[in-house]
């Protein structure tokens, strides 16, 4: 019984490091969807249009932040046409995996 | 002769614009109005807690446009809409001048993309 116990404690713990895993993003996956994002966030100063202000740096921002912005910008509770319609084409999965490269990038 | 004041007035009005799109509040000040935010944000402006973003470094006018759009509702978020509600246009400016004056672990993406040298 009390190897029983010790299995299925074993085989939950397991399963509780895995879904872990999962949890976090992939860098090297992130890596090549933020090919996108480089065309605004990858020029330093570059400007939004209508209203002017400067696209922000996402290299080093932080992880949990970055997936709730994107999850904004799919919801509406952010309005940017642009990062709306960027937001639109990642899956949860693929935010995960941006957010996990970008917060990588801290200097 | 006359083309060259021209040139150079027109050179002067351009420079004149800049300056005035570039306008940004006082750091000192800003220090002494962000108090509030250093509880999430991070008295350095680099947040601890990943849900909040790093501030430190991040482009002045950008911190200014986001602090204008939680507070009008643009970026609808019960905490910043709260945090935002009493900041004036010129407090934003401070505020902006202040956390974006930080050492900062912010960059652009020039460099991190794949295919990048």
């Amino acid at each position: 019984m009390t190897r029983l116990q010790l299995l299925s404690l074993a085989a939950a713990m397991a399963f509780l490091a895995t879904a872990g895993a999962h949890a976090a993003g992939d860098k090297a996956a992130g890596k090549k969807l933020v090919y996108t994002c480089a065309g605004c966030h990858g020029v330093p100063g570059y400007s939004n249009a209508y209203p002017q202000y400067p696209v922000p740096k996402i290299a080093g921002q932080n992880e949990q932040y970055i997936i709730n912005a994107l999850h904004g910008y799919q919801s509406g509770d952010r309005t940017h046409p642009t990062m709306g319609a960027q937001a639109q084409s990642l899956s949860d999965t693929d935010i995960q995996n941006v957010a996990a490269y970008l917060s990588s990038l801290a200097q | 002769m006359n083309r060259a004041l021209t040139l150079l007035s027109f050179g002067a009005i351009l420079a004149f614009a800049s300056t005035q799109l570039l306008a940004s509040g006082n750091a000192e000040n800003g220090k002494k109005k962000a108090g509030t935010c250093f509880a999430c944000h991070g008295t350095d402006g680099n947040a601890v807690d990943p849900q909040y973003p790093r501030l430190a470094g991040q482009y002045d006018e950008y911190i200014q446009q986001a602090l204008h759009e939680y507070k009008d509702g643009r970026r609808n978020n019960a905490i910043m809409k709260g945090m935002d509600a009493t900041l004036s246009d010129q407090d934003i400016e401070d505020i902006a001048a202040y956390f974006s004056g930080l050492p900062t672990k912010l960059d652009t993406l020039q460099g991190h993309v794949s295919g990048d040298k």
